[in-house]
């Protein structure tokens, strides 16, 4: 099962994603807790998306594919904005987090704890793109 | 998300209501720093019905607990996590951090002791 969906890089669209992510979770058969882990790390990829990739501008546009089988679920975020390469922050310093600038980089760390597989690439065309997928345990 | 304060012997309880995330942080750290600025330093998070928590709400979360620690002597106490929120709070390590309470009332008294 795939369905495609164009959304305006508008912050106010997270509600509606994290409603998508929900009911593609829990028709692929993940449990609660996974489902919560799904919608964090799609979460956490559009808000980099909306934010960094596409500056806020809401008439500018991205891509998000879901693709779901039972067990597993694969979710793809196309946008061709800035150059941004979300792979450059640090991780963040868990240690040392109430510290000044400990923070930053964890919604990245969000997604390499709790998907399966995370990367992102740049294409030719400019278009960069996200794909995260997890598998049942 | 919904903001609503009640305040008792000088410690602002603050009710979260929906999702805490980069739709929503701006307008709950600049709810809280309003009350900062009026001189509040003692600050109970009463996230019960947080549904959802992403990355820009812990920030928001770090960073005033920070400022409340570092430049006010104050705090910033958690209250009552969904199992998904209290999840997140795990994962990123602030459970160890950040005191965090099973009920508004025992996060509010733990100031006075």
């Amino acid at each position: 099962m795939q369905q495609s969906y164009d959304f305006p890089a508008d912050t106010a669209v997270l509600e509606k994603i994290g409603r998508l992510a929900i009911d593609a979770g829990s028709n692929a058969g993940f449990n609660d807790i996974e489902i919560g882990d799904i919608q964090l790390a799609i979460d956490e990829v559009c808000t980099n998306t909306i934010i960094h990739g596409l500056k806020n501008d809401q008439n500018r546009a991205f891509q998000m594919v879901i693709q779901w089988n039972p067990g597993e679920i694969e979710i793809q975020i196309h946008e061709s904005g800035e150059f941004f390469d979300p792979l450059d922050l640090d991780d963040p310093n868990l240690e040392n987090i109430m510290e000044e600038h400990s923070a930053g980089g964890l919604g990245l760390y969000f997604l390499r704890e709790l998907m399966d597989e995370a990367d992102f690439r740049i294409g030719r065309d400019g278009v960069k793109t996200w794909r995260i997928v997890k598998r049942k345990s | 998300m919904k903001i609503e304060e009640n305040i008792l012997n000088d410690v602002s309880s603050i009710k979260l209501e929906g999702r805490f995330d980069a739709n929503t942080s701006d307008a709950v750290e600049k709810f809280i720093r309003e009350k900062i600025e009026k001189g509040c330093s003692q600050f109970v998070l009463n996230m019960g019905n947080v549904s959802f928590i992403s990355s820009a709400g812990l920030r928001v979360v770090i960073i005033i607990a920070r400022e409340l620690r570092n430049e006010h002597q104050g705090d910033l106490h958690i209250a009552v996590l969904q199992p998904s929120v209290k999840r997140v709070f795990e994962i990123s390590g602030l459970n160890n951090i950040l005191k965090i309470f099973n009920d508004e009332q025992t996060a509010t008294e733990a100031f006075s002791k």
